[in-house]
């Protein structure tokens, strides 16, 4: 069929996104885990809560303890990895002739590592698992999917979440450019009516020598 | 005794199965749970020849309910000759007022229909059931004998079987000849669905797209998949696995959320095929099932070449003597129930809940039918290392195309309770490929 509808262009999308959000957040979750390794050595510091607190998530956790299991693991907790992955799932799923039953084994391979690291005493090795197979999601998905719409709406997808989330977390103003800069032929190519002005406005509100961060992720997010 | 390297690889299978998210899922508590459907890589074969005579003898059982339906909904000429009473067409819950008079395209009602059957001791088949509603099944063994033919290729080199992977193609071809022009889409209730699963693969490999209700809608007598930009794009066949009362809000269930509203009045005007057409529910009503056997020599004129489990109607009074006296051995079911449910064996009720079951088949006669219980022939599945026997059924596919067509292969489903003779997927039973043999 030569057109697809919108429920199906909301999956695409939503399928970019929730990947892409599992995969920046486990990067992130990696690099904070490291930090509370050596935390209470120097008093003051609280790495989960500077966590929750970039990402834009309620800590709800209470110690660094029960942030490690419950932010990864916690289906129960919208906001947890593994809540994310399962909302990456649930797209996928209904997506299976459109992006293939080998693209999709990925994302239950994802699933079924998620599942082995909540019960594992070294659960970072079968996270690293989950991260792989999101990894080789997307490169079969680049590789195996015909239609360069459906490509084009997941990678759009991805690449809008991956902006707010770099916007969330303050980083550089080169990487926040280069970011904007994929965003925009990729989501041209989608099919998917979008606002051209926003992106420009980004560019700009990054060129400016103070980002309003919170401004860029509010134009990531309405872009579309 | 299983010469197969196969079975080596069972659990690589099982592996590969779950990896491809071969599922079904089940409410319980009211709560939806995905399985695993479990796998037996011990495959059912069936001799070329044993094969040749099921399917001729599914092909006259699926056109002779074909002709039924067609007559049910139109002059009924079986009821007014007297071989079916009209007391099983009109109060069966299968059948509805509003197919009276509607021709499906290419006049073809089951396009898909499941037979279920066993095979007994004496080694001779028995119908135990006809499905022409919404049969599902056909993806697993599919799908599974792919991740065989990964897991162990010389098992494959070494035995000459038919290659039951163009199913895809068959369901194509049949969904082709009767589609009235445009796309072919399959219609899912939602991955909430039990069979989803199946939706979901079929619908990548026959190239149809899978859609919601949502996102077709009807327009001036015809059926349009709606586009991102309100573009539309005419469809001439839905595989639907919505049941019928579910399908359109216009014409039957107003309160379904998963329908399209005057979808059936598309279909009643000939504008779009419906896969398989409502109202079949009456044809494989266990009620009518007893008929099955009479309809064959009604409309073709020829003797039923796959025999029914003995089967008693408490309806005639005959029957209703024979049942009340061999209770005991009798297997009695409810005729609106399906899954394995409404089930029960005589020999298994305490006294107090035997009178009782007699007092109810005085009551609701029509509601239940009373079979023996067939001796089924065990086969074996794997337990660990060892083989122990299992109760078995074998749902076969045909599929109503230009000709009737009659996939090599089945779903073969075994009960994983050595007490029980349940074999449903719901209720804990694996599955088994079907390996027809080519020479």
């Amino acid at each position: 069929m030569g057109i697809i509808s919108v429920e199906q262009t909301v999956r695409l999308l939503w399928l970019g996104r929730y990947t892409e959000r599992v995969y920046t957040t486990l990067r992130l979750y990696y690099s904070s885990y490291d930090t509370m390794i050596d935390e209470g050595k120097n008093e003051g510091e609280n790495a989960y809560a500077r966590f929750c607190q970039m990402i834009d998530i309620p800590d709800i956790y209470g110690s660094k303890e029960v942030f490690k299991e419950k932010y990864p693991f916690d289906e129960e907790n919208p906001d947890s990895i593994f809540s994310n992955l399962n909302r990456a799932y649930d797209n996928a799923i209904m997506l299976r002739e459109e992006i293939g039953s080998e693209a999709l084994s990925y994302i239950q391979l994802a699933i079924y590592a998620m599942n082995k690291a909540k019960i594992s005493r070294a659960p970072f090795i079968e996270l690293q698992r989950v991260m792989d197979n999101i990894l080789a999601f997307w490169g079969i998905a680049d590789d195996n999917i015909d239609s360069e719409q459906t490509r084009n709406i997941i990678k759009t997808g991805k690449r809008i979440e991956r902006l707010d989330l770099y916007a969330r977390l303050g980083v550089g103003r080169k990487e926040l450019y280069r970011e904007i800069c994929r965003l925009e032929p990729r989501v041209a190519r989608s099919g998917i009516r979008y606002d051209a002005e926003k992106i420009k406005y980004m560019k700009e509100l990054v060129e400016k020598p103070e980002i309003d961060y919170y401004k860029v992720v509010h134009e990531a997010e309405t872009i579309l | 005794m299983y010469n197969y390297e196969l079975l080596e690889h069972t659990d690589t299978v099982n592996e590969l199965l779950a990896r491809y998210g071969v599922k079904f899922g089940i409410y319980k508590n009211n709560t939806f749970k995905e399985q695993l459907f479990p796998f037996d890589a011990i495959p059912r074969i069936i001799e070329k020849q044993e094969f040749a005579g099921l399917e001729a003898g599914l092909k006259q059982r699926v056109q002779a309910l074909n002709l039924f339906l067609r007559d049910i909904y139109s002059d009924k000429k079986i009821v007014k000759d007297g071989v079916v009473p009209e007391d099983f067409i009109f109060a069966s819950s299968g059948y509805m007022a509003e197919c009276e008079g509607v021709i499906p395209p290419k006049e073809v009602c089951s396009h898909i229909s499941g037979i279920d059957l066993v095979q007994g001791k004496d080694r001779q088949w028995y119908v135990l059931e006809d499905n022409l509603r919404v049969p599902s099944g056909a993806s697993y063994p599919m799908i599974a004998r792919e991740m065989c033919r990964r897991s162990s290729p010389s098992t494959f080199e070494n035995t000459l079987l038919e290659d039951n992977r163009n199913y895809a193609q068959l369901l194509r071809r049949t969904m082709d000849y009767v589609n009235t022009g445009g796309h072919t889409v399959i219609l899912t209730p939602g991955r909430y669905n039990a069979a989803y699963f199946e939706h979901s693969y079929l619908a990548e490999k026959t190239g149809a797209h899978l859609v919601s209700g949502a996102e077709l809608k009807v327009k001036e007598d015809k059926l349009y998949y709606v586009g991102y930009d309100g573009r539309l794009e005419r469809i001439g066949a839905v595989y639907r696995r919505i049941s019928d009362e579910y399908l359109d809000t216009m014409n039957f269930n107003p309160e379904s959320v998963i329908g399209i509203p005057h979808i059936y009045d598309v279909f009643r005007k000939g504008n779009v095929a419906l896969i398989n057409a409502p109202g079949n529910g009456v044809a494989d009503d266990k009620g009518i099932y007893y008929f099955v056997p009479k309809m064959i020599r009604y409309y073709l004129d020829e003797e039923p070449i796959l025999q029914n489990a003995p089967t008693y109607l408490p309806f005639y009074k005959k029957d209703m003597q024979y049942v009340r006296e061999n209770f005991d051995r009798l297997v009695l079911k409810d005729v609106a129930e399906a899954g394995g449910y409404g089930v029960v064996f005589g020999e298994k009720m305490s006294k107090g809940q035997k009178e009782e079951f007699i007092r109810l088949l005085k009551r609701e006669p029509r509601r239940f039918i009373a079979q023996e219980v067939i001796d089924f022939l065990d086969i074996d599945i794997l337990d660990g290392k060892q083989t122990v026997p299992r109760k078995a059924d074998l749902r076969a596919f045909v599929l109503m195309a230009d000709e009737p067509l009659v996939w090599k292969s089945g779903l073969t489903r075994f009960s994983r309770n050595p007490d029980s003779f349940i074999v449903n997927s719901s209720q804990g039973g694996g599955f088994k490929d079907t390996w027809v043999l080519s020479q």
